[in-house]
């Protein structure tokens, strides 16, 4: 496996999203710009200039038409994303840190932060497909925060709930129609942030990552928790791995601590777990700083991951780690085979 | 088929003579197998010899789909900072990384120790190496030998040129004209450090001087021996002072051997220097341990 290393960006990434036929890769990270990359050869396609904060977030619409980027600068902006136009700016009074598109690319929400005096919301806008459409100004509905603040947020299956995932380590399920709060579950350990939380492809259950430094896949319906991944880092961002029934999580000391902790190694790596037996199955070195993101390719060919350091790693996975199995999935395909 | 439609056509007086020449070569003939394959056979001339060349050719055709969306995505014009750049990845941007093994397994943490300890490249170097003893010629270290305390190194026994280049002769082979060889494998060292072996085995019990000796390490490059006699002088006679020295740039290597004629004074010293400032370092002093 040869990674390849883009390192269009200046500051740490904050987010890296493949399109749906996952020939695209974008890149969000504390310089201003998006970065839109080739995935299959790491080429530089172009950039999504005009921020003017660091951005924390950036997704694809199904199409591959249209991109939204959340930024510090307190606006969600949506581009075109063959040509790099900016076509619409929404402006809010706080920073924007998470953006998602819903399956069918018709609705947009952003999760904006907690901060003077506002609290945090997360906002839906209606989008229209058509480039040269104008877009709503105004949001469908949106949904404020009286309790902890929502960190990450995503669309379920159909559009029917949105999952958010907050500061104090809870899970909130909102009706997708409405914004009416459903259910609440504390899913991780309280007063640990979930900073990360990403949808299946079936987006019937999702991944959340903590800094308790367990990562834990859910349901969508019943908020249940399915799947516990415990790792000894706190975790930044987790994804689920199409084709292999693995899950990737990353993470890593923050630079921060590296002074006030006793561990020399600062765990820069990405984690490879099974993602229904949870147990590890492997490591992939390379960053030297925390992982910030990790994105797996649709199609499960390979992942991007993203640090701290301002670099992205592109990897294209071997035939090793499609061939692996576990001694009972070998059992069940020779079963398979046999009947 | 070639060669009837030249000569229909009318030749060139210069290309003429060369047509007539006995030597001429025939032209390339190219047969398709039963089996679909087609062999290419081709003549050329060199050194004045006539070369048939023969070569078996398959042709296989390797269809590829690509998305349409992809491959209409591929086509896009470059925009932002890459606008009117060429196609294709840029280095200021992307480069490859190194390639790494990814092999995810149940225990992937017992893997990665094995691999870190293969890894070394030294073991994986020598892994096909033999090792021959010195004083059985059998396959283990010459430290293990079973007979190291009875039988003096077969060397010894030998005439000593022609012992020493038995001995070099196996690693000389593989050792480049650059690399470091061991004074006792030296052509015309004639297994000197063999010998003071073997001779300090013919003290009996006792050690020559082993005893008193303390190595010192972490010795500034600037020392000289005369220093560090100096230094360790103070707690009792010492019989010899030896500091390791580039031989190119006649610098300290950094550790040294002092010896007394006493253990006690040794031990003295060894307590009292251990940790003492010497230039701007700090020396560490030990006992030193039998060479084996």
């Amino acid at each position: 496996m040869r990674p390849i290393l883009l390192q269009g960006h200046e500051r740490s990434i904050t987010q890296i999203k493949y399109n749906r036929d996952g020939d695209l890769l974008f890149s969000t990270a504390k310089d201003h710009v998006v970065c839109a990359w080739y995935s299959v050869n790491g080429e530089r396609l172009g950039t999504y200039q005009g921020h003017q904060g660091a951005l924390w977030t950036v997704d694809v619409n199904p199409t591959t038409t249209l991109l939204a980027t959340g930024a510090a600068d307190n606006t969600i902006r949506l581009w075109e994303v063959k040509t790099g136009r900016c076509l619409k700016t929404w402006d809010f009074p706080t920073a924007v840190k998470r953006v998602e598109f819903s399956d069918d690319g018709t609705l947009l929400l952003g999760v904006t932060e907690m901060r003077m005096g506002y609290l945090g919301t997360v906002v839906v806008f209606p989008i229209n497909p058509d480039i040269e459409a104008t877009q709503a100004a105004e949001p469908l509905f949106t949904i404020t925060m009286s309790g902890s603040k929502a960190t990450v947020a995503a669309w379920s299956y159909l559009n029917k709930y949105i999952i958010t995932g907050h500061e104090d380590g809870s899970v909130g399920q909102y009706d997708g129609k409405s914004g009416e709060l459903i259910q609440d579950v504390q899913a991780h350990e309280p007063d640990f942030l979930i900073t990360d939380l990403q949808m299946a492809p079936d987006r019937t259950y999702f991944i959340t990552a903590s800094k308790d430094k367990t990562a834990k896949i859910l349901s969508v319906d019943n908020l249940k928790v399915l799947k516990t991944y415990v790792t000894d880092t706190p975790l930044n961002t987790a994804t689920i791995t199409a084709k292999k029934d693995f899950v990737i999580l990353g993470g890593g000391q923050e630079a921060r601590d590296v002074t006030t902790t006793s561990s020399r190694q600062g765990k820069f790596e990405a984690r490879f777990y099974h993602k229904i037996f949870e147990s590890e199955i492997g490591r992939v070195k390379g960053h030297f700083g925390p992982l910030n993101t990790v994105a797996c390719h649709p199609k499960g060919v390979g992942y991007a991951s993203g640090g701290e350091d301002g670099y992205v790693r592109v990897h294209h996975f071997d035939k090793p780690y499609f061939d692996f199995m576990f001694e009972v999935e070998k059992m069940a395909s020779a079963q398979r085979q046999l009947q | 088929m070639p060669a009837i439609q030249r000569a229909a056509q009318p030749v060139d007086w210069a290309e003429d003579e060369d047509y007539e020449d006995s030597s001429a070569l025939p032209g390339q003939q190219i047969i398709s197998n039963a089996d679909g394959t087609k062999t290419v056979i081709t003549y050329r001339l060199e050194d004045g010899k006539k070369i048939k060349t023969t070569r078996k050719i398959r042709t296989t055709v390797v269809k590829e789909h690509v998305n349409p969306r992809v491959a209409e995505r591929r086509e896009w014009a470059k925009f932002g900072k890459e606008q009117g750049n060429v196609r294709g990845p840029d280095i200021s941007t992307t480069t490859i990384g190194e390639n790494m093994l990814f092999k995810p397994s149940m225990n992937w943490k017992a893997n990665q120790k094995e691999e870190v300890q293969s890894g070394t490249d030294m073991k994986t170097q020598l892994k096909d190496k033999k090792v021959a003893c010195r004083i059985c010629k059998s396959d283990h270290f010459t430290a293990r030998c079973p007979y190291k305390d009875t039988l003096p190194p077969m060397d010894d026994i030998a005439g000593t040129t022609t012992a020493s280049d038995d001995v070099a002769a196996p690693d000389m082979n593989e050792v480049g004209g650059s690399r470091y060889i061991a004074p006792h494998l030296r052509k015309g060292a004639a297994g000197a450090g063999d010998k003071l072996g073997g001779a300090s085995r013919d003290f009996g019990g006792r050690e020559r001087d082993d005893l008193a000796t303390l190595r010192v390490t972490n010795v500034s490059e600037l020392a000289e021996e005369a220093d560090l006699r100096d230094m360790f002088e103070r707690f009792g006679r010492v019989t010899r002072v030896f500091l390791a020295k580039d031989r190119e740039t006649g610098r300290s290597k950094g550790f040294a051997f002092v010896s007394y004629a006493e253990r006690s004074d040794a031990a003295k010293a060894c307590e009292r220097m251990d940790g003492h400032g010497f230039g701007h370092l700090i020396l560490r002093v030990e006992f030193a341990k039998r060479a084996a």
